[in-house]
């Protein structure tokens, strides 16, 4: 039996004999990940059960159980660990530092220890985050976009929050930076960029965004620092500043970052899809370009957030002409990905229920923000449930369905095992569900007139958070036992054996399974296609010792 | 005033342009299901046509392009991505569009932590209306609102007090939405074609207690609406001839001291109950409570929450003197 990841590592300093102090200092790429995961989705859980507490409060009109300020530090904690420390790193960290190296044939990614400094900066970022909950004045209250000049005047400790959004940042960067120099240097001979895997195309993308619009964030977390402890009057208007610059700073890194979230989740898709389908991708370089250009375009578009925050007309109309060009490459990704089905053969394996489930949801979420990024809609809409809604559908039903899928579709490779696909498909069809009775009632609410970020509210709303908090429930239920399903198939599934999916990307070509340290046995020479299949059998075959080509 | 706490009038089509937001928002709906339907009902139809069982492997077809197709789905959705930035634009126009002054009412409106204050232009007899929009927990609903009369266009004049934070004047039944800035005017406009009340909300966070951020705008009769303008009662549907309340008092309502401070129970509604403050306080503490709220914050209750209220000493006396006189 060879030895896999689990059972050899590199570290960053030393030797040390200990299995946990091999965890600690390891710089592998696949155990950094893995740890990432086991961090993340703690977060993850935490911000669920904040979220549920919500829904609880907001059952009934009225204070229930907790009062306003507590209901608004709930809903910061939720978004900060969403946005900050889950949904932003999530894909790249976990999935991009897991697959990515594997994909492109690489030992590693290029600057393993600068990725073993970056999973710790992410833990310090982590800690300072939630160190102000232990703190006398609390949580922050400001919501988890700290708009001035709330922000600046209210007694919770922002500072907290904004000092570790600025180290979450500095994380962001170096990853990024480490996965372009990883997919610029690395990439196994013969492997040009269109021949990349569409995940790596994400990832690429990603890390672009990643290292070009996240010092903007960095900055603007300063500069409301130092107006909040030095008073240097540029967003406090009582010193002569102008909070609505603070909100256009904000989103010039902020609207990016959905992109940053999404676009690595899309190539999660742009694999499963091919793979359960049994055939080659359809549009494989417009998926890959289109990636490319939601990356570029956003850069430019953060002004639909500012539709109602007095800035000036034209301006509006710039930016809302500008959105509707976002939304056309991400359509003909979604075209691409039915077509890609079109006479293939159909595999409805959990990882492929979650892609189609995601078409569904994704294609409410993306339409909705049309909705919203028509500027005389929006001026009704925003800031209500409708856009609550809409960014859920995107993110939730998005980029975290997307993950999901992902975690299905690589869990054999980072494991070894088999889970009980029954139970999985169970799993999935209850969040599902779910997911769809908690935020679709939403949409109307809010078209309704009902606010966000409201502890109270008008009886007539009631029905509709009652719906959503039955989805809750159901959607808390299936999560749950998606975990319960994983845990049960690391600890007590079957050996998956090396390539169960019948998959073509080189991370399904190793010499055994769990993955070795180092990889393949060999750097492969590329010269095929990602996803090549003749009559649904992967074209490619390697001697895994070898890494010769032997079809 | 009849209050209650329900959402008034949202589908009443209250003012000119709500129409046409509805219009674009319908034809968002249309062309949104047209498009999601051609990427979900293929979906489902591709994945049960070419199922596992169904389909032999020598029948998978590898067809990666086919440039018609892909022009199509690329071209017919953008030109109607643009059909919806039109609408898109074109509603927000008749929103934005301000009336001349000359042909309009133009109303001050403050928000602050967390009321609506609205300033009227004097009237004949030089008395300028001046309201406070409260929401009363224990009535559950607003105390006073805007009253405008019936097809008047009426712009409003928004800010906030440079030391507060920002709000949003959010009206749902006239579907229009618009920041108020410490700092800065902003404005917004409105003729509301139906005799009724509008539910106003806060739309932007503003803290503790930004969901009870209310207001109402009461839409009337041209006749009613002059008859109150032109006279000096706090509202048309409050009778001139009742004792007039005490200067402190008057202070208390105007101030919307009411919308977080109890006077005359124990209930906390935001901010400490006043009841019987002046046994436990002098004129000192209660002055400094006023003016820099944040340096006397009572056990229990946080920093941050009551903005500083910059009033003229005179009237400062008067609040902590009817404060006092509370038992």
């Amino acid at each position: 039996m060879s030895k896999s990841y689990f059972d050899e590592t590199h570290c960053a300093i030393g030797h040390p004999k200990s299995t946990f102090m091999q965890w600690m200092l390891t710089i592998d790429h696949k155990r950094i990940g893995l740890m990432y995961a086991a961090v993340m989705f703690t977060f993850f859980f935490v911000a669920v059960a904040t979220a549920f507490v919500m829904r609880l409060e907001l059952f009934a009109p009225g204070a229930q159980f907790i009062d306003g300020d507590t209901f608004n530090q709930a809903f910061t904690l939720h978004g900060v660990i969403m946005i900050f420390l889950f949904i932003i790193p999530g894909v790249p960290a976990v999935l991009g530092n897991i697959v990515m190296p594997l994909m492109i044939g690489a030992k590693d990614v290029s600057f393993p220890r600068l990725n073993w400094f970056t999973f710790w900066l992410y833990i310090l970022g982590a800690l300072v985050a939630l160190a102000s909950l232990f703190t006398d004045a609390g949580f922050a209250d400001t919501g988890w976009t700290f708009y001035a000049p709330y922000s600046l005047n209210t007694g919770t400790n922002v500072i907290f929050t904004l000092v570790a959004a600025f180290i979450l940042g500095m994380a962001s960067i170096l990853t990024g930076l480490n996965f372009l120099v990883t997919i610029h240097r690395l990439r196994a001979p013969g492997m040009t960029f269109w021949k990349m895997p569409l995940f790596v195309w994400g990832i690429y993308a990603t890390a672009w965004i990643q290292l070009l619009a996240t010092p903007v964030v960095g900055i603007t977390l300063i500069l409301a620092i130092m107006e909040k402890y030095f008073g240097i009057g540029i967003f406090d208007p009582a010193k002569g500043g102008d909070p609505v610059l603070f909100e256009h700073l904000f989103w010039i890194y902020s609207h990016p970052a959905v992109y940053l979230m999404i676009l690595p989740a899309f190539g999660i898709m742009s694999e499963i899809i091919p793979t359960f389908s049994r055939r080659t991708i359809f549009g494989y370089r417009s998926i890959a370009l289109s990636s490319a250009s939601i990356a570029g375009v956003g850069y430019l578009v953060w002004g639909h957030h500012l539709y109602t925050s007095g800035m000036a007309d034209t301006a509006k109309v710039i930016f809302s002409f500008l959105t509707f060009f976002v939304a056309i490459p991400t359509g003909v990704k979604f075209y691409d990905w039915v077509a890609t089905m079109y006479k293939g053969k159909i595999i409805l394996s959990t990882p492929m229920l979650w892609a189609l489930g995601t078409i569904i949801t994704f294609t409410i979420g993306g339409l909705t923000g049309v909705t919203i990024a028509m500027i005389g809609v929006d001026i009704h809409l925003q800031d209500t449930y409708y856009t609550v809604a809409h960014f859920h559908y995107a993110m939730l039903g998005g980029v975290v369905f997307l993950f999901f899928a992902g975690l299905h579709y690589w869990f054999p490779l980072v494991t070894g095992k088999m889970y009980n696909e029954k139970q999985a498909k169970i799993a999935f069809y209850l969040q599902f569900v779910g997911f769809n009775l908690l935020w679709f009632p939403m949409f109307i609410a809010g078209y309704y007139g009902m606010p966000r970020r409201y502890f109270d509210y008008l009886p007539e709303f009631q029905i509709y958070h009652q719906f959503s908090f039955f989805g809750a429930v159901i959607f808390i239920t299936g999560l749950t036992y998606m975990f319960v399903v994983f845990f049960k198939g690391w600890t007590k599934g079957k050996p998956s054996g090396t390539n169960p999916w019948n998959a073509t990307t080189l991370e399904w070509h190793m010499p055994s399974s769990p993955p070795p340290l180092e990889n393949h046995s060999k750097v492969p020479y590329v010269d095929f296609e990602p996803y090549e299949y003749h009559h649904g059998e992967p074209v490619v075959k390697f001697d895994y010792e070898t890494m010769k080509r032997i079809d | 005033m009849d209050v209650n706490n329900t959402l008034s009038g949202f589908n009443s089509m209250a003012a000119t342009f709500a129409a046409d937001v509805d219009h674009a928002f319908w034809l968002n709906f249309w062309i949104s299901i047209v498009l999601g339907m051609t990427v979900i009902i293929p979906m489902f139809y591709f994945a049960w046509k070419y199922r596992e069982s169904n389909v032999k492997n020598e029948d998978i077809s590898n067809n990666s392009h086919n440039t018609p197709l892909e022009i199509a789905w690329t071209l017919i959705p953008t030109a109607l991505m643009m059909v919806l930035f039109y609408y898109g634009y074109t509603s927000m126009k008749t929103l934005r569009t301000m009336p001349a002054a000359s042909e309009s009412i133009t109303i001050k409106v403050e928000g602050s932590k967390w009321k609506w204050k609205y300033e009227y232009p004097a009237n004949k007899a030089g008395h300028v209306h001046k309201i406070t929009s409260v929401y009363d927990k224990k009535i559950g609903g607003v105390k006073r609102g805007l009253y405008v009369p019936k097809g008047q266009k009426v712009i409003l004049e928004m800010t906030s007090p440079i030391n507060d934070v920002i709000h949003a004047y959010f009206v749902p039944a006239f579907r229009m939405k618009e920041d108020v800035i410490p700092g800065r005017t902003t404005k917004q406009w409105f003729e509301a074609d139906k005799v009724g009340e509008y539910d106003v909300e806060c739309a932007e966070y503003c803290g503790t207690a930004h969901s009870y951020m209310y207001s109402k705008i009461v839409v009337m009769e041209r006749a009613d609406y002059d008859k109150w303008f032109e006279s000096s009662a706090k509202s048309p549907f409050e009778d001139a001839s009742a004792p007039a309340l005490s200067k402190g008092q008057s202070l208390y309502e105007d101030n919307g001291c009411a919308g977080c401070h109890s006077i005359d129970t124990d209930a906390i509604l935001v901010g400490p109950s006043l009841k019987g403050i002046g046994a436990k306080h002098d004129a000192a503490y209660l002055k400094d409570a006023i003016l820099t709220p944040d340096k006397v914050v009572p056990e229990g209750f946080y920093p941050g929450v009551m903005p500083p209220f910059a009033l003229p000493e005179a009237d400062v006396a008067e609040l902590v003197k009817y404060m006092q006189s509370a038992k």
